[in-house]
């Protein structure tokens, strides 16, 4: 199957780079362009400098935050880590206490792993079968020596939302700090890190019409929160995250940034209409069920699960769409989802599960032949499955 | 990542033979192994006369490797007499699908299929 026939519908696991992104990128690599080191005095690092800190401003206003609060990574996946084990070390004497839930990403489920081995005790919270962690829990989990909550805003594999703001309220009123994985959240939800009570937020550029390899950590510097960095060297980022920043890269994702919450409202408005008509499309097939909650989700993931169908050859009788079945971020793996296994889906139907992510160039054409594709392959397949399984 | 799939499974699996089942009656024997919770489970059913076996149709669910063994065998029982039916091992299968080493237990299942088969021919009053 090459890509150019292949419908792409795997936005969650990556988005393409707009290309008024990408324009802007190529602009700083060229031997003319902002090439210099951003560190460096002269003029070429200057240009560089002054892109970088607009793209902070950008990313910043993006998320009701100060420019300062800006630190650039790698991305979501250094961001995790950085927050989480950065906070917990920095403030280890004074608790080892850590909340987390099982549907987190693997980024953030592996750092809390990381802490349990470094003698940190965690309370790994179950959502209930819509995905929702519900705030009540968290407010029951939190204890004298708690000393810091994770939970995403938006789930990759389901797209169900969490209620970030009252969570986030709970942890300020109880003075933990309260780290939000916002990778899937980015320029389709609103987000205000001071409105929400967030402490620590990771982003990502590449799922948001960006470039891969470039993310933040967006750091509460009011109080102070203390972090321990992961790495160090040459001190950029105050001290928090050295090396050489990618210029171009970073200005890639302060224009997705900017365009992203400009254009939110109507890419969602849009998005939300092709949504609906593929769950219609797909529901109609029969035996077909929604993963997570039907209404606290987001715009472009569909997460459906077919009865009656073994997930492998499911698959493969639909590469003629580039989806997915559970996380791209854990490749590899012909494990069922956890997430979906935490929500109480069965092996077998967790297997059967296929995430459908949708996104600004997605067409209605794309969609009715994505329709048409999976009703075509379910229906070939459910025939030659033995009557009365 | 998903396994290679060779291209024999592959064009059983797109354009499967044979598949569906024949409704109980006079000289129809049917064999049955694995289950839906297993992950793998093939249904065969297949109509006999004068000691060979006239036309097979299979039921299948599982990976697509599976469904091309189904597929496959039910074009290669055609003609075989009891004997024949009574010894047919899966290596057969292999060969001529090369399943990855991680799904050879599915052939085994498809097997026992087959034996199923060949227990129901015996018991069928001449």
């Amino acid at each position: 199957m090459t890509p150019s026939k292949t419908i792409y519908l795997d936005y969650a696991a990556t988005t393409p780079v707009d290309p008024r992104v990408a324009e802007l990128m190529i602009e700083c690599l060229r031997p003319d362009g902002a090439h210099g080191n951003p560190s460096s005095g002269h003029t070429f690092g200057t240009r560089a400098r002054a892109m970088i800190e607009k793209a902070r401003q950008q990313v910043a206003a993006a998320i009701g935050a100060r420019p300062e609060c800006i630190i650039w990574t790698s991305g979501a996946t250094e961001s995790d880590n950085l927050a989480i084990l950065g906070v917990a070390r920095f403030h280890a004497d004074r608790g080892r206490h850590v909340v987390t839930a099982r549907t987190e990403h693997k980024a953030v489920l592996d750092a809390f792993k990381q802490l349990e081995k470094e003698g940190f005790e965690v309370t790994w919270l179950k959502p209930g079968p819509d995905g929702i962690v519900r705030s009540e829990q968290v407010r029951e989990a939190l204890r004298p020596d708690t000393q810091l909550v994770s939970l995403m805003h938006v789930n990759n594999e389901t797209g169900v939302i969490q209620d970030v703001a009252a969570i986030g309220a709970i942890c300020r009123e109880r003075g933990v700090a309260f780290h939000v994985d916002a990778a899937q959240s980015a320029g389709k939800l609103p987000i205000n890190v001071e409105a929400m009570n967030i402490d620590l937020l990771s982003l990502t550029a590449h799922k948001a019409y960006g470039p891969k390899g470039i993310g933040v950590l967006y750091v509460r510097r009011r109080p102070p929160l203390g972090l321990r960095p992961l790495s160090y060297g040459g001190g950029q980022e105050t001290g928090l995250r050295s090396g050489t920043l990618p210029t171009h890269q970073i200005v890639g994702m302060g224009l997705a940034f900017e365009i992203g919450e400009r254009e939110r409202e109507a890419d969602v408005a849009r998005i939300s209409v092709l949504r609906e008509r593929l769950l219609k499309g797909l529901l109609a097939i029969g035996g077909v069920e929604l993963n997570g909650h039907p209404t606290e989700r987001v715009a472009g993931v569909l997460n459906v699960c077919f009865h009656n169908i073994e997930g492998e050859s499911l698959r493969f009788g639909l590469r003629e769409l580039a989806v997915s079945s559970g996380s791209a971020c854990a490749s590899g793996s012909d494990e069922a989802s956890y997430v979906l296994r935490a929500l109480g889906r069965s092996d077998q139907l967790a297997q059967s599960s296929i995430r459908f992510s949708l996104g600004r160039f997605t067409t209605e054409d794309d969609v009715d032949r994505a329709i048409a594709i999976v009703s075509r392959e379910v229906g070939r397949l459910r025939a030659l499955v033995p009557n009365g399984t | 990542m998903e396994p290679e799939y060779s291209a024999t499974v592959v064009d059983h699996f797109e354009q499967p033979r044979n598949g569906g089942h024949f409704e109980a009656g006079e000289g129809v024997i049917r064999g049955t192994a694995g289950s839906v919770a297993q992950g793998t489970m093939f249904v065969l059913s297949a109509r006999v006369a004068d000691e060979r076996i006239e036309a097979v149709r299979f039921e299948a669910y599982g990976c697509p490797h599976c469904i091309a063994a189904g597929s496959w065998l039910s074009e290669r029982l055609v003609g075989l007499n009891r004997e024949q039916l009574r010894t047919w091992r899966w290596r057969d299968a292999d060969q001529a699908l090369r399943f990855p080493l991680e799904k050879r237990g599915r052939l085994l299942i498809l097997e026992d299929a087959v034996r199923a088969l060949s227990e129901a021919w015996a018991r069928l009053i001449p």
